[in-house]
């Protein structure tokens, strides 16, 4: 989808999304020429159909939202992103280095939780007390990848 | 008044240049894979998962690199039949590195990442209406997976398909030319009804149809060791493009696959011949 200003015949830029309410994305464009601001208002099933092609909406100069630090999205649709829930005074049983954290991104939203959950057992068992880079490499080598 | 094709770009959200994006992602990771082959049919029930495993398991056995995608996310059964059900899935330093079956076949199912006795759900904005945007949801996952994964150098990489002349046809889009297919079909009118469907439609795109499979060409009866009739059906078929071969019905073929028992250690029977055979075609008719 694209935004004419019609009096300046000028595309129109994206400037912010705002976040999310009840499945309604405000999407902020405005004019370079005239300065002329309008926002695009969308339904639940536009926003669900945009999110299921699996793409990011902000724009492409906002370096928060080109690494999901600020996707509208994930915080209408909450996934899981293999973040490690941690109660209030309570340890967390496995630490993760940033390393091994980092490569933790390398594969699938949707894959991660279990792969966590999978590679801290993997972990536990051999005493370990934290996944680094190390760890990962004995994982994949132990079940044959 | 400027037009649509007027303007470059689409203003800074980028949808068009992240889907190209994933596009371009998806044929990079798939760089190393010498032959995509999709096995569906249309038809549901008649032995696709089961075909699809044990032509990776006697592809594997002539030595070649395999790997499967189960892209059925709805009704994943090679997890269980690979016997990589509760495998671990391990980041490698890139990508995601795939659980191997003990005959060293790679494997890709939702049945490894969800319990058989839960449903694949998303979280989303229009909750009720999933008839509106499910099948786009499921082609963003399937490439991500396809994205996001160790391929590494493969021979062959098999899609085990969803039934669904229609969704056949979405991965053959989806998929893009360089993914040939094998219809599987049983010897029943009305299963070779809906593969020619399945044909037909797939006849409109630039696919390679490679042939078709019939399975549960009769059963194998292990106490008389031969072959018996199954189904009251024209033994020849109408179908129009190659026959690869005909695999008898085995209930001790349908226990391996519950159990996860690879194909190697499959006894020489009637049926694994008859595998063996259907395997051997399809590597002639991909070279």
């Amino acid at each position: 989808m694209k935004f004419l200003c019609v009096p300046c015949d000028t595309p129109m830029k994206l400037q912010t999304v705002v976040p999310p309410d009840r499945g309604s994305l405000s999407v902020v464009y405005s004019c370079p020429e005239c300065g002329y601001e309008m926002a695009m208002l969308t339904n639940a099933y536009e926003t669900q159909v945009v999110q299921s092609l699996g793409v990011r909406i902000g724009p492409a100069t906002d370096a928060a939202t080109a690494s999901g630090g600020k996707c509208p999205f994930p915080g209408m649709i909450p996934s899981s992103d293999g973040t490690t829930e941690q109660r209030a005074g309570e340890p967390m049983a496995v630490r993760w280095t940033a390393a091994a954290e980092a490569r933790l991104t390398n594969i699938p939203e949707f894959v991660r939780p279990m792969a966590k959950i999978g590679i801290e057992k993997f972990a536990k068992d051999r005493g370990a007390v934290e996944v680094d880079e190390k760890i990962l490499d004995e994982a994949k080598e132990f079940f044959g990848m | 008044m400027k037009g649509y094709h007027d303007i470059v770009g689409d203003g800074g959200s980028r949808i068009l240049e992240q889907v190209a994006e994933k596009q371009t992602r998806i044929a990079g990771g798939l760089a190393g894979v010498r032959h995509l082959v999709a096995v569906g049919s249309g038809k549901g029930g008649v032995g696709k998962s089961t075909l699809t495993l044990h032509l990776a398991g006697a592809l594997r056995a002539r030595g070649l690199r395999i790997a499967i995608l189960d892209a059925d996310f709805n009704g994943p059964s090679q997890a269980r039949m690979a016997g990589v059900q509760d495998a671990v899935f391990v980041p490698g330093s890139h990508k995601l590195a795939l659980p191997r079956t003990v005959d060293g076949i790679s494997v890709f199912s939702m049945g490894s990442l969800i319990p058989e006795s839960k449903a694949l759900e998303f979280e989303s904005a229009a909750p009720g209406d999933s008839h509106t945007w499910r099948a786009t949801k499921e082609f963003a996952l399937l490439g991500d997976i396809l994205a996001s994964t160790e391929w590494g150098t493969l021979d062959v990489l098999l899609f085990d398909l969803p039934p669904g002349a229609d969704r056949t046809v979405q991965y053959a889009d989806f998929l893009g030319p360089r993914t040939s297919f094998v219809l599987v079909t049983i010897p029943s009118e009305v299963s070779r009804g809906v593969v020619a469907r399945s044909v037909a439609a797939l006849s409109n795109g630039p696919n390679r149809v490679l042939g078709y499979v019939e399975n549960m060409s009769g059963y194998y009866c292990r106490d008389c060791n031969a072959i018996k009739p199954l189904f009251d059906a024209p033994e020849s078929s109408t179908l129009e493009i190659p026959c690869l071969g005909t695999v008898p019905f085995d209930p001790e073929l349908a226990r391996h696959c519950d159990l996860g028992i690879p194909f190697s250690e499959l006894p020489d029977t009637p049926v694994r011949r008859a595998l063996d055979r259907v395997t051997g075609k399809l590597l002639e008719t991909l070279s």
